[in-house]
């Protein structure tokens, strides 16, 4: 059970002197804090370097790359193939330019866009 | 400018509200706000003025990262002692003072601590403090100035809870009859 010293001595505690230097501190220690940080986005970032690179070298290494580009073809002879039912030859030959790797950029563009929409929409939350 | 005056008079609950959201400048505020008390709590415990800064830094970095972990049940002010209090505590022990935690009663705390607060004259606690021997000294800030159950500061101090029971009972006999002699006499005439 506390007394009236104990509560006396709580408060003796609480109270204490503001310290000369509080702004250098202060600094120093959002000083160190920043510092965390940065050494930490650069240990992510060289891991995330040093995952991907990992990955693509056993990309490479496992012939992955050969089937992703028959796989390609042959999506760009599909494309090319609806793309030449769906829209006029005029346009997809000159025109407008409509043509297989317009769409693939497009397709990408779209992905990108969603992808930071993501982002923001995360941060946002 | 105008955003530094907001920042400087928003009230402690807003400014963790906007470090949980990465306001470095905010967490800046409450550091500004509450680093006096965190270092001095940590000098009364008997740390010295460097390592009583270094710790008080750790225990800020460490509650900006556990920030939203903070309910607001409590004083920030608070919060931040506990976390400097225990992190002192884990120093303490890993500079093999742990013995010291035997229960016997060792003498006055060589560590006065406190560079510019360890003045006696100035500041009658820390001369009172001064007096106690390192275990009590560290069981009665945590108690009195962290506002850590016994239990809480014998699992901080890995120590056995009678232990830091009778630490606390001979410290405060100690500090009762340096800042309230008659206070003293009158409980020992009561019992």
């Amino acid at each position: 059970m506390s007394d009236a010293f104990e509560f006396r001595l709580e408060r003796m505690f609480a109270e204490s002197p503001a310290m000369p230097d509080v702004d250098l501190f202060t600094l120093e220690t959002m000083g160190r804090l920043d510092r965390g940080w940065t050494a930490r986005r650069l240990v992510i970032g060289g891991m995330g370097a040093i995952g991907g690179l990992i990955g693509a070298t056993q990309i490479v290494g496992s012939g992955a790359l050969g089937q992703l580009h028959a796989l390609g073809a042959q999506g760009n002879a599909y494309l090319a193939e609806r793309l030449a039912q769906v829209v006029p030859a005029g346009l997809s030959h000159g025109g407008i330019g409509l043509d297989v790797e317009t769409l693939w950029m497009i397709g990408a563009l779209a992905v990108a866009a969603a992808g930071f929409g993501l982002v923001r929409l995360v941060r946002e939350i | 400018m105008a955003e530094r005056q907001s920042v400087a008079s928003a009230h402690d609950l807003e400014l963790v509200a906007l470090g949980a959201a990465g306001d470095r400048r905010a967490f800046g505020e409450l550091v500004r706000r509450h680093s006096s008390a965190v270092r001095s709590l940590l000098r009364r415990m008997g740390a010295d003025g460097p390592t009583a800064d270094d710790v008080a830094q750790d225990a800020f970095l460490a509650a900006f990262e556990q920030i939203s972990d903070f309910r607001g049940q409590g004083a920030f002010q608070a919060w931040v002692k506990r976390i400097a209090a225990r992190l002192y505590v884990k120093r303490w022990r890993r500079e093999a003072r742990t013995e010291l935690l035997a229960d016997s009663d060792a003498g006055a705390s060589s560590a006065h601590g406190g560079g510019e607060l360890g003045a006696a004259s100035r500041i009658d606690l820390d001369a009172a403090l001064a007096t106690l021997s390192a275990p009590e000294r560290v069981c009665v800030s945590l108690c009195y100035g962290a506002g850590l159950s016994h239990a809480e500061a014998a699992a901080a101090l890995n120590a056995p809870l009678g232990t830091v029971k009778s630490h606390v009972k001979r410290g405060l006999d100690k500090l009762r009859a340096r800042l309230a002699p008659e206070a003293g006499e009158r409980r020992e005439a009561h019992v």
